[in-house]
């Protein structure tokens, strides 16, 4: 048979790294989106101070290498704690032992440090694009807001957020299909995720040209479906985003405020 | 903290340009894949974005399914695949690992690239265009003096990002063991780990060699694109 070469073990270490690369996609998606939208917040606020930390995080986030980040966070960050220190707290209590015990996982602080460092990564980059979203909006949308006597909280959770989120919806789901991708790199950290069962099904099989090329054909099926799923989201929640869809009447409605 | 400073030092000429008989490695192995890659990639690019605005639907179904599979592969599955699968001397071809890494960053950037020649060439200005056509040029002098011309002074920033992004990725070939940054870092704690805590600082210096060149690059294209002309200009100039 042409697939004899997938045996019952291979079915279940593949299956087992597609759970733990969606569980990694779907928890450090929505972590870095929650810290993202925090920051990029943050970014636009009146205080300096908050809004210089903010640019701190977000530089210094996006200019390091994901793999530099999670290797830190992993196998370095602990090494500052004298060991028994270091056990208690990374390796040996309560909490780290629940997330071993539900995940199977036999270091559970690799994992979670992984995706810890997959959301400082991401979430700078998402701050960052919708920093740029927000900037779309027009100032005279703004101004009309705060006429009618909205208040400048108003203004943030109820046009700055939704408008900013709408207009870099598109870069957003780049960013987090990129992150999807992204959570391969946690394999180096020993998270038995897809590309690290994939390694391990070679190893014991020696037939890396077929488990590659399958791994390959998972990813891409990964990255057309979450595409696919971001783009509905988008239409759902924002309409048709067409020229002269919702979006565009809605706001031609207004008057003829020269929208830029 | 004398004996991090002592370890980081002695590490440094390994870190920045590779062990000796491995030259050049480290950083300058990571800058120089990086430029390589980008620099390929824009050649491959340029095809394939013009090629996304062909009449054949087949050739623009083609490089949507070029840029489509190398944009949703992850990096690091892209090289062992290059190295293992196609250099893996199966179907002739033995590739090391310094050719597997530069053949996988060069595939990965053009499908990033192919889109921002794309959109590049998708804001030419129709004026532009016409105006070109009209004074007697050839669709060929139309498309590579001004279309391609217009196209790159709006793709720049865009360039500069995907160089900057591509930069930080080719820390990824540590996995088929190219002597880079990262591969460096990695041999250098196997060679000493006589003080564990050495992972912290050398992890940290690490993440600042590579933030000092991607943020030095990033500041660098900013004030370059400041300086050049407008193209607001060069679109008045087409308008009028």
């Amino acid at each position: 048979m042409l697939i004899s070469w997938i045996s019952p073990e291979a079915i279940r270490l593949l299956g087992q790294g597609l759970a733990f690369t969606l569980a990694l996609t779907v928890i450090t998606s929505l972590s870095s989106m929650g810290v993202g939208i925090a920051f990029g917040v943050l970014r636009l606020a009146e205080n300096a101070v908050l809004r210089h930390l903010a640019g701190i995080y977000i530089t210094v986030n996006r200019n390091i290498p994901a793999l530099v980040q999670i290797i830190f966070w992993a196998y370095a960050f602990p090494n500052l704690f004298p060991v028994e220190l270091r056990q208690q707290l990374f390796f040996n209590n309560a909490l780290v032992d629940w997330i071993g015990g539900s995940t199977g996982l036999l270091v559970p602080y690799y994992t979670v440090a992984a995706s810890f460092a997959l959301t400082l990564n991401t979430s700078a980059y998402l701050a960052e694009i919708f920093r740029a979203g927000v900037g779309t909006i027009a100032q005279e949308q703004v101004d009309a807001a705060r006429t009618l006597g909205a208040t400048k909280r108003n203004v943030l959770f109820q046009l700055l957020v939704p408008e900013g989120l709408r207009a870099s919806f598109p870069a957003i789901s780049t960013r987090l299909i990129h992150n999807m991708k992204n959570t391969a790199l946690a394999a180096l950290v020993s998270t038995p995720e897809l590309f690290h069962n994939t390694l391990t099904s070679i190893t014991r099989s020696f037939r890396a040209v077929d488990f590659l090329l399958l791994a390959a054909i998972i990813y891409l099926a990964l990255a057309f479906s979450m595409s696919a799923l971001l783009r509905w989201c988008e239409r759902l929640l924002y309409g048709s985003l067409e020229p002269g869809g919702d979006g565009a009447e809605v706001q031609s409605d207004l008057q003829g405020v020269p929208v830029r | 903290m004398a004996a991090h400073l002592e370890f980081l030092l002695r590490q440094l000429p390994y870190l920045l340009f590779g062990y000796p008989g491995q030259r050049p490695g480290g950083l300058v192995l990571s800058i120089l894949l990086a430029v390589l890659g980008v620099g390929l990639g824009l050649f491959v690019a340029i095809g394939l974005g013009s090629a996304s605005q062909s009449r054949f639907r087949s050739v623009r179904w083609l490089t949507r399914l070029y840029i489509e599979i190398f944009r949703g592969l992850p990096l690091i599955l892209l090289l062992l695949i290059n190295y293992q699968v196609v250099g893996g001397g199966r179907f002739g071809i033995e590739l090391s690992p310094w050719w597997a890494a530069l053949i996988s960053l060069t595939l990965f950037s053009s499908a990033y690239q192919a889109e921002i020649v794309r959109s590049g060439l998708q804001a030419v200005p129709r004026q532009l265009e016409d105006s070109a056509r009209v004074i007697g040029s050839t669709p060929w002098q139309v498309y590579s003096q001004v279309k391609l011309r217009y196209a790159f002074r709006v793709m720049m920033p865009a360039f500069a990002g995907q160089a900057i992004s591509l930069f930080k990725d080719t820390s990824v070939v540590v996995v088929i063991g190219v002597s880079d940054l990262m591969t460096v870092a990695r041999s250098a704690l196997g060679s000493d780990l006589t003080n564990s805590s050495y992972w912290v600082s050398l992890y940290i210096f690490v993440g600042v060699l590579y933030f000092v060149v991607a943020f030095g690059i990033a500041q660098i294209a900013e004030r370059w694109e400041r300086r050049l002309p407008s193209k607001d200009l060069v679109h008045s100039l087409a308008n009028y």
